[in-house]
């Protein structure tokens, strides 16, 4: 009974911190930029058949990360200038935006590779021993690199100058341009971190889902709910959401049923937009 | 009216006459279509008019659908089948009213908050929709649903589905130009000023969004007979994406734009699914270039026939504005001990004042004495954290901008606040309106013509009010401090708040409404609160001057008791204080 309580934990832990990964990218680019990516979830599509590429080129697995995130970042690129920018930033407008954005990215993946399921291997069989409960390898590993990935991130976003440009530009965009930082330059290096991010993600959940054009939309809307419960544009609105959405999802899957936790996160969510619209732990 | 009914009437006919010229297939493909249609056009009410964008309207087409669905297999070949369609569309835009009511209540500019609200229901919905098998028919949805009956084929249904789409384009046309839909568009642009007014902001919002999803269920009700199935990928997001999709193509600011949107959009990917892969590709990116360069849509095409549409320049008789059951008396206001904290900054720190005998009081003190803020709080801007306000002798408990003018209170901000995107006559209309219409009156083209004394009494004060159908964002700074304070009066207040009158108006423009606010105060027998800087005007129109300092109470007294008072001047001159 308590291993199995503890292989539970862990898998809310998992889950969280999966999300916590998936929703990086969007927390960059809509807490920081105020840009309601809805594409967000097809960058990680992307990042998924980037990862089913490299592996049946027969290729390392780690290769797909540059892979992906070079994909989505040059993607990212060519949607911050044609898109985003002409927008000016404006968060309705690119919402509509980037819902064109989602249709065209599903349509084109669909016309280039079908709309059938992809499988991906896990490129890390076998499981480990713990505490007499045996729990897949793979899991653990993208546990670690999801830790390693937010903490490191978390520190530069604190400590490196670039974070401090990023806060004084979110803050005081105009000020900001008058002490000399370049805003354009550095918004779109924002937007386009976003995007790879959620390339990567793509990656590291790839094997463990079906890759097939619309696997999209099951991401964004988690993610996308995740942060409207945490708050936008704080660590601790990330984290938070995160850990809500994602526990709940593995606690009420494992309990009831997948569709009621999926409509109790749904729910939730409307509660919070509508009693608490910013979040948990909103930025100040 | 005239016009109106013209093109309602031609709409219809151009309708009806589809399917001889055409053919009964297309007359089947084109029924569907103008389902979507139907949907989209609620979608462009909501979305073009009142500015508020739904992201799952899909969902009250599906339960409309499934409604109907058990209404038909139940009541079969029996005319009451016919109940179900009005039926369903009336349930479902019930719910839509009760929910958008409860969410809109006591909120303003929710923005993107509520669409996505709106889209996580449908999702809801849809998860719903394919696991209560008993009665959605679950994954594979209800079969076999029999048509309406008496009615042999597609033809006839093409019918119904035409008289219907086009009694519906036309009450929508109608709604547009009445007194409610100036209230839509005045929401979309500026909804604190409509509340301001004394408006239910919450409520004609939720109207709105209720005639979209009638119309959503009308379009479901009529799914059910045409496709003799429903699924749940009705309330799937794809299909509400679709939807918002069909309004912005065809140009959601116009009546027809989503219907010809939907229409075109499902024409062209009939033809092109299965000859061109990449079509739908197509759709996207045309989307994708109406949001960034051409918010019109399609609509834009047929521009040069504005001309013709049922138009605003017939020239209304002027008729007088019923009279608003009004006090004498001017208001009275105390403050008690009023706090108010934003975050860690003290904003208001136990103020305690109240207005007396004078008719005008003047509040001055240095930046960040908490004067606006005094406005604020009353009107229900800023919350408070302790203290009591009693306006006209009672106390108000949760103060709300419509609340608080409807006890007679009207506000002139500081930053003139307008609709930008109605014209003058809008403007003055909707502030007229406020207070005066009853019933059904916001149904009725008469009360354009409506107008008050006091009304007549600005335009000649103020020559370019006369100009009405110049949009409020042609205007100047000065003209707009002056067409918000006009509509501050036209609705006849007790107590008029003024935040810095005449800030940007020339000296000419000054002495005017200097003038004018003179003649108000005397004609309506009104209490008047003025923020102001400038001592001159303090002079000229001050009874009594309270002095605010640091959120707290400092002096008050006659222009020149304050003048000479040393703890006022310690605070202007930066004395020991």
């Amino acid at each position: 009974m308590e291993a199995l309580l503890f292989t539970q934990g862990l898998n809310v832990v998992f889950e969280a911190l999966i999300l916590a990964m998936l929703v990086l990218g969007l927390a960059v680019v809509m807490g920081l930029l105020n840009v309601l990516n809805i594409a967000h979830g097809e960058f990680i599509m992307i990042g998924a058949y980037a990862a089913y590429i490299v592996q049946r080129a027969g290729l390392p697995y780690l290769l797909a990360i540059p892979a992906a995130a070079l994909v989505c970042g040059v993607i990212g690129l060519v949607v911050e200038r044609c898109l985003i920018r002409p927008l000016h930033y404006e968060p309705f407008e690119t919402l509509l935006a980037t819902w064109g954005l989602g249709l065209l990215l599903r349509k084109c993946v669909e016309l280039g590779f079908g709309r059938g399921y992809r499988s991906v291997d896990i490129p890390i069989g076998g499981s480990v021993s713990l505490f007499g409960e045996s729990y897949p390898t793979y899991r653990l590993v993208l546990m670690l690199v999801a830790v390693l990935v937010l903490a490191s991130l978390f520190v530069w976003y604190r400590r490196a100058p670039t974070g401090a440009r990023i806060r004084a530009m979110v803050g005081n965009p105009v000020l900001a341009e008058a002490v000399g930082i370049r805003t354009r330059e550095l918004a779109r290096n924002t937007f386009i971190t976003g995007t790879a991010l959620a390339g990567v993600a793509g990656v590291m959940v790839a094997p463990l889902t079906p890759v097939e054009p619309f696997m999209g939309l099951t991401f964004i809307v988690n993610s996308f709910f995740a942060l409207v419960v945490g708050g936008m544009g704080t660590v601790s609105g990330l984290f938070a959401g995160a850990t809500i959405i994602g526990g709940l999802q593995s606690v009420l899957s494992a309990a009831v049923s997948p569709t009621s936790a999926y409509i109790a996160m749904l729910l939730i969510s409307i509660l919070f937009l509508w009693q608490r619209p910013r979040g948990l732990f909103p930025r100040p | 009216m005239a016009y109106f009914l013209v093109r309602s009437i031609l709409i219809l006919a151009f309708l009806i006459l589809i399917p001889p010229l055409l053919g009964e297939f297309w007359a089947y493909q084109l029924g569907l279509y103008f389902i979507y249609g139907l949907a989209a056009l609620g979608v462009g009410l909501t979305w073009g008019q009142a500015g508020i964008l739904p992201l799952g309207q899909g969902m009250f087409v599906a339960i409309a659908a499934y409604l109907t669905a058990h209404g038909l297999l139940a009541f079969g070949s029996s005319p009451i089948a016919y109940l179900a369609l009005p039926a369903a569309s009336v349930i479902v835009a019930v719910l839509a009213f009760a929910f958008a009511a409860l969410v809109f209540r006591g909120r303003f500019e929710q923005g993107p908050s509520f669409s996505l609200m709106t889209l996580a229901l449908t999702l809801a919905a849809f998860q719903v929709a394919n696991g209560w098998s008993s009665v959605t028919g679950g994954f594979n949805g209800l079969r076999n649903i029999p048509g309406l009956p008496g009615l042999d084929g597609f033809l006839d249904l093409y019918y119904l589905i035409a008289i219907l789409l086009g009694l519906s384009i036309a009450a929508v046309d109608y709604l547009v130009h009445a007194p409610i839909g100036v209230l839509w568009r005045a929401i979309a642009d500026n909804e604190r000023r409509l509340a301001f007014l004394g408006y239910d902001v919450a409520v004609i919002k939720a109207v709105a969004f209720a005639v979209a999803s009638g119309l959503a269920g009308l379009a479901g009700a009529l799914y059910a007979p045409q496709q003799n199935l429903v699924t749940p990928d009705l309330a799937g997001f794809a299909f509400s994406g679709d939807l918002v999709i069909f309004a912005a193509v065809g140009g959601r600011a116009t009546v027809l734009g989503p219907v010809i949107g939907a229409v075109v959009v499902g024409v062209l990917s009939a033809e092109l699914r299965d000859r061109f892969p990449w079509w739908e590709i197509g759709i996207a990116l045309f989307f994708i270039v109406v949001v960034l360069r051409l918010p019109g849509g399609l609509m834009t095409l047929f521009a040069p026939l504005q001309r013709f549409s049922f138009a605003r320049t017939t020239i209304r008789a002027r008729s007088a504005a019923p009279g608003k059951p009004r006090i004498a008396t001017s208001l009275s206001v105390a403050f008690e001990d009023v706090r108010v904290r934003v975050g860690d900054v003290t904003i208001l720190d136990g103020l305690s004042v109240r207005t007396g005998e004078e008719a005008v009081l003047c509040v001055i003190g240095p930046n960040g004495a908490g004067k606006t803020s005094t406005l604020n709080v009353m009107t229900g801007m800023l919350p408070r954290r302790g203290g009591r306000i009693v306006i006209d002798g009672a106390d108000v408990l949760r103060p709300e901008p419509a609340i608080v003018a409807n006890k007679g209170v009207a506000r002139k901000f500081q930053t003139p606040s307008v609709f930008p995107k109605l014209t003058i006559d809008e403007n003055l209309a909707v502030a007229l309106w406020a207070g005066r219409w009853r019933g059904f009156d916001l149904l009725r083209l008469g009360l354009f013509g409506w107008t008050s004394p006091l009304l007549e009494e600005m335009r000649g004060r103020f020559q370019f009010l006369h100009d009405g159908t110049r949009p409020a964002s042609a205007l100047s700074h000065g003209e707009r401090q002056i067409l918000e304070l006009t509509m501050a009066l036209i609705t006849e207040p007790r107590m008029l708040l003024l935040d810095e009158p005449c800030a940007g108006l020339s000296h000419e423009e000054t002495a005017a409404v200097i003038d004018a606010i003179q003649w108000a105060r005397g004609e309506l027998n009104l209490r008047i609160i003025i923020i102001e800087h400038d001592m001159e005007l303090v002079r000229r129109l001050a009874d009594r001057v309270v002095v605010l300092h640091q959120g707290r109470f400092l002096a008050d007294g006659s222009v020149e008791e304050v003048q000479c008072n040393p703890e006022v001047r310690a605070v202007y001159v930066g004395g020991s204080r």
